[in-house]
């Protein structure tokens, strides 16, 4: 009895702070507590899962135009509201205070980034676009034919010195765009993660 | 939604969750979802073993995953199992709760009152498997919910909810039980060890499991109970300390019998041999 | 898949899975990398089904297996080969089947051989094949032969059974290390259940022998007439949440949406590019060019073909290579949108020398990747580095419109539903600007070389819209402007008259947005949800379908049909929409015959063949050369899958020993200091890296998320007991892991889930890394492709991330 003892006698300091905040309790307060759901009032927009190729619902819970819960669609045939632990920790994405929420550039040569305006980005970018393509530009191609071994001359109109990388990680739409964008400037040269 | 006063039309049964164990992936979901229905933060965690990243409960993880890497004549088995809150018929925490912060709801859920606790420790020390955790800066302690917010407004838990393998399955008592025990009989045809933990263990238990081989490969004991000295001090010695303690303790009595004519607190044997009713009758 | 059944996507689909009766997952460790099919797997397992999981590590996926094995990475196309030669041996495959829906029966070319490791046609100075040898055997229409039965020498069944002759249970087991009693009971336990499906994934794909082992999934399907039917097919499980989107958009250098050849520099003319991929891609790449160049394409100007790039067919370069052709200087602007090569490609040292070599970076994305701050990864030195970067902040998925095409080929789109972060922007945005600013950058030129940008059809409006997009995609009748409703519309339509960005997308927004459909019914109960989004093609839901009927248009599994010939009403009705050349011609008829219509000759493809259908008996009259219909899809390494050891392995391939790795890869050589080939006795380990359930890809969103970091905070090197015990480790030791190209430190696993086993009577250990770190983020870590080897597949030209040669010491 040596351990009840001991409890009793600590259990006497403690309780009697504790019914001293205890008087006056009020189960009314305890009803504002929070016990209301907390995505009571919230509009309900189904998204779709960024991790594998599963394509699983995702149900967006919005308050005031902020992103408050994050679930599964149960409405969704293939998951019915399940999530793997990836996608039931996406709503940390909307908020995090690690994304990138400004253009940046970093100069040659520096140790940091400089926070630029979107204009300025997008001037930049288009300018080496250009530059590149000017300047790396192939009308034509000589190619040696492998069965009679003559070099050949060939159109391609290729801007040679740019590469475009993406995506499986963006749209359908955004996808398409970065091909024909691609194709337009006159680069064959896109690839992306469908091949690694 | 307060504890205890279920969405209108929703029965009032006793719940169970069944841990299908030998469904489990161990993909870690149920953990995720429960820190973000609970809006709880992550912690720094490196590898205890095996896949494992939590040793034990924190104030901030109410459940996680125990990863048991069992090789025996040239066959392996992972066993996985979602640790949380066994939410006990008869808990231990609330026996020993010195300010009446835990309380169970009908629907068999043991909840901690955070208004309420004043972080003494007593429910850890007694938890037969140390799940709650006082937060040593706030001084309350914390553990599984059960989402009580959420069952009680006729959603699953949240864990529940996630789990895509389907390990997870949440419904009233009966009716799981007897998909427990089909479950059972089928999984012991390939795991001749199979068995269900929490049917006896302090008094059943709300989580339910079907665990693949015996409750010590899991690191579990069969057939817990609650400590002796917890009831000897529970039912006997405490309800003295309380009648000694005069008119401030009788003011919150006035105050949670008034919740238990509202049907806020159990009429459950457990709670009714509480501190708080049979001070009452003093 | 391309070059056996015609299309290189998923088969089936994940709410399929509940249909089989059997699971061969091997080369995907699904339970981790697509959680969600264990829900459907876990469905079918309570109705009977058995699991057998082939993998080099006990995974989360083989905790639930009724039979796993461990495999020496890189082996799988032996124990395939014996499963092969287990099913023609004792005659398990479906004989119907075979004969009516493969090319089994059809007589190959006399002059095919394999020899000794090689197939006829080898060119050893470039290392690659002639293929004319390996066709078929044609009548003089230019139509195959087929042979009277299966036992005709010329026939392709022959082949397959000579071939695989070689592939015993004991030969697979010395190559493999798994025993020959487990392979024959993997055999037995797959042959006799029906429907069985096969799930792979980056497991069978990350290999210089990868095509060929994706081929023997294909064979085994095929001959146990698998393929088609709900339950079985073979389920590519593809990795990222667009990447079948994204193939489908052809962000690869030589195809063009819609899986058509991009051109190359021999194709002059369209009609160039039409000899060399036949005229069945005529309509669709005008429908392309229409969509690109709008009215400014015309039949006159051979519909702007001319504006269009042409890739040098010599050059290979593939994402991998991509950094090579960075190294040699070729590339000085990278515009990389949500890719973070510094962690992804093998062998990083590659990609970062790279890097350091390009005039500018441009880098959209939503956290700072190791990608884009290259210039200050651990070791370098900001001021050495040249590279102007530009970062661009990319918006979530959840913050704009759009869709996303899964993996069972379902076009999902869904509205934005909260506002980018700060000035973050859709992608979508950032290329319209992108192209605006160039366009005016130009205003005024008068060089050819412009005319695309001016001509280009650029109209999603002021602020662009990607509903504009998919319309697009889904297709205009260019006559009237207004957008086409289906798929058979835009089939019916002349050429020129319409147009659709990416054919297999046509009709997606024809009756309204048919990518956002959500009603959830399944009246089959066979999971097919063909009211929720759109499925590819013609909503089709289980592809190739026609083979779930017999002869007569029948379904063969009376518990799971999905398409059958309605002889009343003269169609192909069904469950699911029948996958035929036309819904009225039934199976008495040419068309109602071919249960593979993308293929050329209609059938499943046993042997991959060189063949092109349509080729005119006799040569066009005008001298030009002939154009045929369609050329059917070959593998650059052979007809027939043959086993061959990784470019790195432990032990000699004891097949052909002097034709040990695929004789058709070759080994980059731009930077000889870091693209080496390490030897046994440096490296005697073999490394095989992969994800966690926990993380994602190359970790740039996931390790940035503290939840997830909590869930698995560090990478680590799982090794067995024994490794552990010879080298004195203890669990959780700090280990230094080294190939012939770098080093990395990082604390070890000790575990039973790796055991030690026997490859030719050796002992032989296998190290498993997973590879989702890098320098930055919340978790950095070290990048396990500091080690691996950037040799690719000759055919897909992807790397061999799965195995390479390592040494282990304590760190």
């Amino acid at each position: 009895m040596d351990v009840s003892r001991r409890g009793f006698l600590k259990l006497s300091g403690v309780s009697l702070a504790a019914l001293a905040t205890g008087i006056g309790f009020d189960p009314e307060i305890a009803q504002a507590k929070g016990f209301a759901l907390k995505i009571e009032g919230t509009k309900k927009i189904p998204s779709i899962c960024h991790f594998c190729s599963g394509g699983c619902g995702l149900l967006l819970y919005i308050k005031d135009e902020k992103l408050i819960h994050l679930a599964g669609d149960p409405d969704h045939p293939t998951n019915s509201g399940t999530l793997c632990p990836k996608a039931a920790s996406l709503r940390h994405v909307a908020y995090s205070k690690d994304r990138v929420t400004k253009p940046m550039r970093r100069a040659p040569g520096s140790n940091k980034w400089e926070e630029i305006s979107w204009d300025e980005a997008i001037d930049k970018v288009a300018k080496k676009v250009k530059d590149v393509r000017d300047k790396t530009w192939k009308a034509t191609e000589d190619v040696v034919n492998a069965t009679t071994g003559q070099k050949e001359t060939f159109v391609v109109n290729r801007a040679e010195g740019i590469a475009v990388l993406g995506s499986a990680e963006v749209d359908n739409e955004e996808s398409y765009l970065i091909k024909k964008l691609s194709m337009i400037w006159g680069t064959p040269f896109n690839e992306h993660q469908a091949r690694i | 939604m307060l504890f205890g006063q279920p969405k209108e039309g929703l029965e009032m049964t006793k719940k169970m969750i069944l841990v299908d164990t030998s469904k489990c992936t161990g993909c870690k979901a149920c953990s995720a979802a429960c820190k973000e229905w609970n809006d709880l933060p992550a912690e720094k965690t490196t590898l205890v073993k095996s896949y494992q990243s939590m040793k034990d409960f924190t104030p901030n993880t109410y459940t996680y995953i125990t990863f048991e890497e069992k090789y025996e004549n040239s066959k392996l088995q992972w066993l996985f199992r979602k640790a949380q809150c066994f939410h006990c018929s008869e808990p231990a925490c609330l026996k020993a709760c010195t300010s009446n912060a835990i309380s169970k709801t009908d629907y068999g859920f043991v909840v901690i009152d955070r208004e309420k606790c004043i972080g003494c420790g007593y429910c850890v020390e007694n938890c037969p498997f140390s799940v709650p955790k006082v937060d040593k800066v706030a001084n309350k302690a914390s553990k599984c919910t059960g989402c009580t917010d959420r069952v009680e407004n006729d959603l699953k838990p949240a864990c529940v909810s996630i789990c895509q393998p389907g390990a997870l399955d949440y419904g009233d008592m009966d009716a799981m039980m007897d998909k427990a025990k089909k479950r059972l009989a089928e999984v012991q045809k390939k795991y001749p060890m199979a068995n269900l933990y929490g049917e006896k263990e302090m008094g059943g238990t709300t989580y339910k499991y079907i665990l693949l081989d015996v409750p010590k490969a899991y690191g579990l004991t069969a057939n817990v109970s609650a400590p002796l000295s917890l009831t000897l001090w529970k039912d006997l010695i405490r309800p003295v300390g309380t009648w000694a303690m005069g008119g401030a303790a009788a003011a919150v009595l006035v105050g949670v019998l008034t919740n238990a004519v509202k049907g806020n607190y159990k009429k459950d044997p457990i709670a009714d041999q509480s501190e708080p009713e049979k001070g009452g009758k003093h | 898949m391309s070059p056996s059944f015609g299309r290189g996507a998923m088969t089936n689909s994940w709410s399929d899975l509940q249909n089989s009766e059997c699971f061969l997952i091997a080369g995907s460790n699904c339970a981790e990398n697509h959680p969600i099919a264990m829900r459907w797997i876990n469905k079918a397992k309570e109705k009977g089904a058995k699991v057998i999981v082939v993998d080099p590590r006990f995974t989360r996926t083989a905790s639930q297996a009724d039979i796993f094995a461990q495999i020496r990475p890189g082996a799988d196309i032996a124990y395939l080969g014996a499963i092969i030669k287990h099913i023609i041996d004792n005659k398990l495959y479906d004989a119907d089947y075979v004969s009516n829906y493969t090319n089994a029966l059809v007589k190959i070319n006399k002059d095919f051989k394999f020899d000794s490791g090689l197939f006829s046609g080898f060119d050893a100075k470039t290392k690659k094949y002639n293929m004319d040898s390996w066709a078929y055997q044609l009548d003089d229409q230019k139509k195959p032969v087929k042979a009277a039965s299966f036992d005709d020498p010329d026939s392709v069944f022959s082949k397959l059974k000579e071939h695989f002759s070689r592939y015993t249970f004991e030969t697979a087991e010395n190559i493999s290390g798994i025993p020959a009693a487990k392979i024959k009971e993997i055999a037995d336990t797959f042959c006799s259940a029906k429907p069985a499906t096969i799930l792979y994934a980056l497991g069978m794909t990350q290999h210089t022998t990868a095509v060929q082992g994706i081929r023997c999934y294909a064979i085994i399907q095929l001959l146990l007439g698998n393929v088609g039917k709900a339950g079985g097919g073979i389920n590519a499980l593809r990795g990222e949440p667009n990447v079948q989107g994204s193939t489908d958009m052809a962000n690869l250098y030589n195809n063009l949406p819609g899986y058509l050849p991009a051109p190359n520099h021999t194709d002059k003319t369209l009609r160039d590019y039409l000899v060399h991929n036949g005229s069945f891609q005529q309509k669709h790449i005008v429908s392309m060019l229409k969509a690109w160049f709008g009215e400014k394409a015309t039949k006159d100007n051979d519909y702007c073909f001319g504006y269009m790039p042409k890739f040098n067919s010599g050059v290979n370069a593939s994402m991998a290579r991509v950094w090579d052709l960075v190294n040699k200087g070729q590339f000085k602007m990278v515009i990389n949108i949500g890719s973070n090569s510094l962690v992804s490609i093998p062998n990083r040292a590659v990609v970062r020398q790279g890097l350091a070599k390009l005039d500018m970076l441009v880098v959209a994305d939503l956290f700072e990747t190791e990608t884009a701050q290259f210039w200050r990864e651990p070791g370098v030195n900001p001021a050495d580095i040249k590279t102007e970067v530009i970062f661009l902040p990319a918006a979530f998925v959840y913050e704009k419109d759009g869709s996303l095409t899964n993996s069972s080929r379902w076009i999902q789109w869904k509205d934005a539903a909260i506002k980018p972060l700060g000035d973050a922007k859709p992608d979508l945005d950032i290329l319209d600007l992108l192209y605006k600013r160039v366009k005016k950058l130009y205003e005024g030129s008068t060089d050819p070389k412009d005319e695309p940008i001016f001509n280009a059809r650029w109209d999603y409006g002021e602020e662009p819209k990607a509903i504009k997009v998919l319309q697009e995609l889904g297709g205009y009748d260019e006559t009237t402007g207004k957008v086409l409703p289906t798929l058979a519309d835009y089939l019916k339509a002349p050429v020129g008259a319409v147009s659709s960005g990416c054919w297999i997308y046509a009709g997606v927004t024809g009756n309204g947005n048919l990518a956002a459909k959500r009603k959830n019914d399944d009246p089959s109960g066979l999971g097919l949800f063909r009211n929720w989004s759109f499925a590819w093609p013609g909503n089709i839901r289980i592809l190739y379908n026609r083979a779930s009927c017999d002869a007569n248009g029948q379904p063969v599994d009376s518990k799971r049909k999905l398409v059958w010939w309605d002889a009343a009403n003269q169609v192909w009705a069904g469950n699911d929409g029948a996958d035929v050349v036309d819904k009225t011609k039934g199976p008495d008829t040419p068309e109602g015959k071919q249960a593979f219509r993308m293929n050329p000759e209609g059938i499943g493809r046993l042997f991959a063949a060189k063949y092109t259908s349509g080729m005119p008996a006799t040569p066009p009259a005008d001298g030009l050369p002939p154009i045929g219909i369609r050329p059917a899809g070959v593998c650059n390494d052979g007809p027939i899958p043959e086993f061959y050891e990784p470019v790195e392995s432990p032990t000699e391939n004891i097949l052909h020993p002097q034709v040990s790795s695929n004789p058709a890869v070759v080994m980059p050589a731009t930077l000889p200091e870091v693209q080496k080939v390490g030897k046994k006795q440096d490296f005697p380990y073999v490394l095989t890296t992969y994800g966690v359930t926990e993380h994602f890809c190359a970790g740039g969103i996931t390790r940035n998320i503290p939840v997830l970091n909590e869930l698995m905070p560090e990478p680590f090197a799982e090794i067995s007991k024994n490794l552990a015990k010879k080298i004195g480790l203890n669990d959780g030791d700090k280990v230094e892991l080294s190939s012939a190209r770098g080093k990395v430190q990082v604390r070890c696993l000790v575990t039973d889930r790796i055991q030690s086993y026997k490859v030719n009577g050796k002992e032989t250990e296998t190290i498993g890394m997973p590879w989702s770190w890098g320098f930055a983020s919340l978790s950095p870590g070290p990048s396990a492709n500091e080690l691996t080897i950037g040799v690719i597949d000759p055919t897909a030209g992807t790397p061999e991330y799965k195995c390479c040669l390592v040494n282990l010491r304590r760190a």
